[in-house]
């Protein structure tokens, strides 16, 4: 790969194909941190760490793991790395350990980190990998910022915990609810898509590609058309 | 092929798990004594503002020991003890955490909880740190906030109290009533469990301040905190004063014989205070008085109630002042009403005309001088009454 395919490789995840946008992996999380910025901030650089970290070595193994158990080995190396992140998180930074709760050891589960494993990693070299792990995870940083901005501006009438004159006193509570996450990030896909389609890159049909089964629903004989006509979720 | 190839998915698979594990255990290793530390120290941060340095807060079972009413808990830690107390200042349930080194003294306070009104509270824990048993007594209380400083002063007392305790030693956590109804009993056994009045004393009985009359059983009197029990007929029971038992056995016969003939004092020129004198066979005066109170200062009308102060005093014929009682008083709760208690007013004994002017009540400067005043003018009135053959 040339220079500009190995930045293409990175800023892929940006826009063109961000996981939470364009590929709609991981809105679990999406939904919960992005109530405030210092949560969304550090939920996306813990999610990139671990991309980085899991991507790197599942690239490295990616020759010596047999097929069949790929996805138990991709769990338990996402796994270790997740808890990793989150003890080193509980002892250093307590106050943003508390701030993610629950949802920090739910990176395990995240699909954009298995999906990037099974998409990605798995089929390339380490150094392209960890550029894809980085794209993608700040990629994830970016959409949660982007949330978290709206969410927090209007729904508390806050910027990183700091009170905005005159939207402090007038701010519209729903926003920070669930529903309301909903509707930010149903608002941002089609902002996403608007913008991809006036650049002249229409959303990339990427169909059964993205998905972390992919691989076990073709080799059972399932086909991207078969997928299609079932009602498939993420997370 | 197909039987190899599961065993090389078992042995990648554990390969992987195993050594994401040792990684981990690694990691673990280094963060889990920071977490620990972190966790320990939110837990006592609060332990830790009381008694800076203290490490290893344990808290202890305090049924275990004897310890002062007010304290409601206490964690052991390597520089001392933290007490929670829980005292009552001018509303009930003020909470006071209390950190004592092992050297006895204080080293902080912190304030749970509180009801007060005025805030003192908050600033008076600073000037109790660096003190001991010894000199926690001498710290003075917030004018115009006794309660609330009485109240974090005996919190305070009780903790270095219960830190002595705890430590081995013993203190005696009577209050003075109790140590007063011990030691009757103990001087004067047949007094036991039975009820005793202070003797207002028109007589002069030497270096004896204190008088107790226990029903028809006898007398008990106090020198200096010691105490004797004398029986009516003069017998001197248990003596743990210097007095001598001639001294002693004479007490009852003097308060028995004394007796009391009211003076004219119609076309006397004294202080309109007095409002009536009363004279012994000895010599000595009594005097009822109407003091001044809070509201108007000294020598003027009488206080925001529209009452007086009742004052009775007894003055022996040199003026020496023999014995102060506050008869009624209606000063503000908790301020000026500490005239009433005996710790107040018995300090006038043994005083003449030139020594009174150290006797204040912390707080409630309108009500002393008032008071003072009032027993002051006594002296004047002897000198007229015995220029007059009264």
């Amino acid at each position: 790969m040339d220079k500009n395919s190995k930045l293409s490789v990175v800023t892929k995840g940006f826009l063109k194909e961000n996981p939470v946008f364009v590929l709609v992996l991981g809105t679990c999380p999406t939904i919960a941190v992005t109530t405030g910025l210092v949560g969304a901030v550090s939920m996306g650089l813990a999610a990139t760490a671990v991309l980085i970290c899991s991507n790197l070595v599942i690239s490295l193994l990616r020759n010596i793991i047999p097929d069949k158990v790929r996805i138990p080995c991709f769990i338990v190396i996402i796994a270790g790395f997740v808890t990793l992140v989150q003890m080193l998180m509980h002892a250093y930074l307590p106050d943003l350990y508390e701030l993610l709760g629950i949802y920090l050891a739910l990176i395990t589960v995240n699909c954009i980190i298995l999906g990037r494993a099974e998409m990605f990693a798995s089929k390339n070299r380490p150094l392209d990998s960890v550029l894809d792990g980085l794209g993608m995870g700040l990629g994830f940083t970016i959409a949660l910022i982007c949330m978290a901005l709206i969410r927090e501006v209007f729904g508390k009438g806050q910027i990183w915990g700091v009170d905005i004159p005159f939207l402090k006193d007038h701010t519209i509570g729903f926003l920070t609810k669930s529903p309301g996450g909903f509707l930010v990030f149903g608002l941002l896909i089609a902002l996403s898509t608007v913008i991809a389609a006036k650049q002249g890159k229409p959303a990339p049909k990427l169909g059964c590609a993205q998905c972390p089964q992919a691989g076990i629903c073709r080799s059972a004989g399932v086909t991207d058309d078969d997928c299609a006509k079932t009602e498939g979720g993420n997370d | 092929m197909k039987r190899s190839f599961s065993w090389s998915s078992i042995i990648v698979l554990s390969v992987i798990c195993l050594v994401m594990s040792g990684l981990l255990a690694v990691v673990n290793g280094i963060t889990a004594p920071v977490i620990k530390k972190a966790e320990d120290a939110k837990a006592n941060g609060a332990l830790a503002e009381v008694l800076p340095g203290g490490t290893g807060f344990e808290e202890l079972d305090i049924s275990e020991y004897t310890l002062p009413s007010s304290i409601t808990g206490v964690y052991r830690a390597d520089g001392g003890h933290v007490f929670k107390t829980s005292v009552t200042g001018y509303s009930s349930g003020l909470q006071i955490m209390i950190g004592v080194n092992g050297a006895g003294e204080v080293t902080g306070t912190k304030v749970l909880s509180s009801s007060e009104t005025l805030g003192a509270e908050n600033t008076y824990g600073a000037t109790t740190v660096g003190q001991t048993v010894a000199t926690i007594d001498g710290l003075d209380t917030v004018a115009g906030a006794t309660k609330t400083s009485t109240a974090f002063r005996q919190a305070v007392k009780d903790s270095l109290n219960a830190s002595i305790i705890l430590g081995g030693g013993t203190v005696d956590l009577r209050t003075p009533e109790e140590i007063l109804k011990d030691s009757i009993a103990e001087v004067l056994p047949a007094a036991a469990g039975k009820d005793f009045e202070k003797v207002f004393l028109v007589e002069d009985l030497g270096e004896i301040k204190n008088v107790y009359k226990v029903g028809t059983d006898g007398y008990v009197v106090e020198f200096d905190g010691a105490y004797a029990g004398i029986s009516n007929d003069g017998t001197v029971g248990v003596n743990n004063t210097t007095l001598s038992s001639d001294k002693l056995s004479a007490v009852p016969a003097i308060l028995e014989a004394s007796v009391l003939t009211d003076v004219d004092i119609s076309g006397l020129e004294i202080s309109d205070k007095i409002t009536s004198v009363q004279k012994t066979a000895s010599g000595n005066y009594v005097f009822m008085l109407k003091a001044s109170g809070f509201g108007i200062n000294g020598d003027a009308e009488y206080g925001i109630s529209g009452l007086p102060i009742i004052v009775k005093t007894s003055v022996s014929a040199d003026g020496v002042i023999l014995d102060c009682l506050t008869v009624e008083q209606h000063e503000s709760d908790g301020i000026g009403s500490v005239c009433e208690n005996a710790d107040y007013y018995s300090k006038y004994a043994g005083r003449t005309e030139g020594t009174l002017d150290d006797i204040q009540i912390a707080g409630a400067t309108y009500t002393a001088n008032g008071y003072r005043t009032a027993v002051s003018k006594v002296f004047e009135a002897v000198r007229k009454l015995k220029e007059a053959g009264k």
